[in-house]
């Protein structure tokens, strides 16, 4: 009994280590990129967007489980919603505050407006309709001249401005990203625990057996496809204002791909794994800049070693926020 | 309260499944649904819980028409299911598996959940408090934070009950409860259903096992090839000859039904257990 008391207290004692170390890093990291020259910062900020598109995906893949492969495309809709209402394009330049709430409102319909004629389907099927998706809102942004350039874009967008602060050097941009990834990760942990996020477990568990239970599954859905869609589009909103300059080249198929992998290589319902599984994909083709060309095949094999290594991504379901949190307190 | 079949039917294509089944499922009874393979007893339940459509006839729960609802919307009316087959949510805990089924009554103030933090440890500590009393009855306690896909069997199956009865449903409906399960755990779910017969619900049992459909059911459902063939007490079933015939072709005495039942529950069992 004893020896079974002292290995529990030196795993809780580990935990807690474990817990300490992650947290301390963090902020540590978190304090001092900004320091850094501007490049790191601008890595930073472009980590963080990820980090953002990656919760917000994961709310539909990681959460529900509906394969989702279009996801890009929310993100092109909050971009191109700032660009048009604060730029020289039609000479709007709405507040930055206003058109977050704008965007995040075009958003969620637009996510709604998807999930409706994708409700009944499931696995490849919906893979192939959502990245059909997001091809058509690229496609559609590339040929309407008139309003969103066309190939060339929107240029010289507003600065970002929350009250009377402009927020437009990396800096600058580098701590809004920080308080929002932090808002919405605290938000999407939330809502995870939630009675709705238990539903969206059941309907990715057995879709049938959570309808049995009382779940109306379409609602259930369209929620999650709207809160998705939101945060992607808060994303876009955020990375236009940052670049000051949009067009379709970014919102590419390869960008849904590439946060898909996020998910699934960080360790797929977590939060905790989506921002390893950024700092992997997103820091590492950094890092291996000098080695050009052979970076596409390191990265690719550095992805068939995790998936075999680690089938579940690197961080398990299980290790969420609260058991980092549980083992800094120690219970 | 009554649960009505009124005229049931259910077609596929030429094949009449259902045909023309009538019954009242009174409260405060257990009532079993037996007779041979293929009779109809899963369609029945399965049509009751909306998994199935209903070719013709209707079902009614007091004066609420339940055939033609969603699926939800029937759960949501008050009755609550088990499968053939286990179906669990795998991946989620034991604990969380009752819990989700609190969604119903609770989604109308997620918003407040999610942004209230208060609000929400109050809910959470309440929904735990009703999952773990039945967690407790089903014995089921220490397995409150396991994966219930990664429970043995016959847990599984206590499982699987002790989620449709999370929300107090007013009819239990149990597709082969016994299925896949020994002996031991047999006589545990027999002395189980006992318990929970209420004079608030009506529970409906599908069953191979003789020994606990006779033992532990009030009124007795005999199918046969779609129709209902007989209906009764477990004394006025046993001593029918029709049933006798239905079973096994020939007049022949109860023990020789049990043992064809029997055989059918060590197939099942056998293809259950192989699920896992």
């Amino acid at each position: 009994m004893s020896s079974v008391d002292t290995s529990v207290q030196m795993r809780m004692r580990g935990g807690r280590l474990l817990s300490l170390l992650i947290l301390a890093t963090a902020v540590a990291l978190i304090i001092v990129t900004p320091f850094l020259p501007n490049y790191y910062v601008r890595v930073a900020n472009g980590l963080l967007i990820y980090i953002l598109l990656g919760i917000g995906l994961n709310i539909v893949i990681g959460y529900a489980g509906l394969l989702d492969l279009g996801f890009v495309a929310f993100y092109a809709v909050g971009a191109y919603t700032y660009a048009l209402l604060a730029s020289p394009q039609f000479d709007l330049h709405l507040p930055f505050l206003l058109i977050v709430v704008i965007a995040a409102a075009v958003g969620a319909i637009t996510g709604i407006l998807l999930g409706l004629p994708v409700l009944k389907m499931r696995g490849d099927y919906l893979a192939i309709v959502t990245l059909g998706f997001g091809e058509i809102i690229r496609i559609v942004i590339n040929n309407l001249d008139w309003l969103t350039g066309g190939p060339k874009g929107i240029a010289r967008l507003d600065k970002a401005s929350i009250a009377g602060i402009e927020l437009a050097r990396p800096t600058e941009i580098y701590w809004l990203l920080i308080v929002v990834v932090f808002a919405v990760a605290i938000f999407v942990w939330r809502m995870e625990k939630s009675i709705l996020g238990k539903a969206w477990a059941a309907i990715r568990e057995d879709q049938d057996a959570a309808r049995g239970i009382g779940i109306n599954t379409t609602n259930a859905k369209l929620a999650a496809f709207a809160t998705s869609a939101t945060i992607g589009s808060i994303a876009g909103v955020i990375f236009a204002a940052s670049q000051r300059f949009v067009s379709p080249d970014s919102f590419a198929l390869q960008e849904s791909v590439l946060i898909v992998l996020m998910i699934v290589i960080g360790g797929i319902g977590n939060i905790l794994g989506i921002v390893i599984g950024a700092a992997i994909l997103i820091l590492l083709p950094e890092v291996l800049r000098e080695f050009a060309e052979w970076r596409i095949l390191f990265l690719g094999l550095l992805m068939i070693v995790l998936i075999i290594v680690r089938p579940a991504g690197i961080v398990p379901r299980t290790f969420g926020p609260e058991k980092l949190i549980r083992g800094l307190f120690g219970k | 309260m009554t649960l009505v079949f009124h005229n049931l039917r259910k077609q596929y294509g030429s094949h009449v499944a259902i045909d023309d089944v009538s019954t009242v499922f009174q409260p405060g009874l257990i009532h079993g649904i037996i007779g041979p393979n293929g009779a109809g007893k899963s369609t029945l339940i399965n049509m009751t819980a909306g998994s199935y459509l209903v070719s013709g006839g209707r079902i009614s729960l007091d004066d609420r028409t339940l055939s033609g609802l969603k699926k939800y919307q029937i759960a949501n009316s008050g009755v609550a299911r088990t499968y053939q087959n286990i179906r669990l949510f795998d991946q989620m805990t034991v604990l969380e598996n009752l819990e989700v089924c609190f969604y119903p009554t609770q989604v109308g103030q997620v918003w407040r959940e999610i942004l209230w933090p208060p609000f929400a440890a109050k809910r959470r500590i309440n929904r735990r408090d009703v999952c773990m009393e039945l967690l407790s009855f089903f014995g089921l306690q220490h397995y409150a934070d396991a994966e219930a896909g990664s429970l043995p069997y016959g847990r599984q199956r206590m499982l699987e009950i002790a989620r449709a009865l999370v929300t107090n449903p007013r009819v239990l409906l149990l597709d082969e409860p016994a299925a896949g399960l020994n002996h031991h755990e047999t006589t545990e779910l027999t002395a189980r259903l006992a318990e929970l017969k209420s004079p608030d619900r009506i529970m409906i049992v599908v069953e191979h096992d003789m020994d606990l459909v006779m033992s532990v059911c009030d009124r007795i459902v005999v199918m046969h090839h779609g129709k209902l063939l007989f209906q009764g007490t477990p004394a006025e079933v046993q001593a029918s000859s029709d049933v006798q015939l239905a079973y096994l072709g020939t007049a022949n005495d109860i023990d020789d039904i049990k043992t064809a039942a029997k055989d059918r529950r060590a197939q099942l069992g056998i293809r259950a257990r192989r699920r896992t």
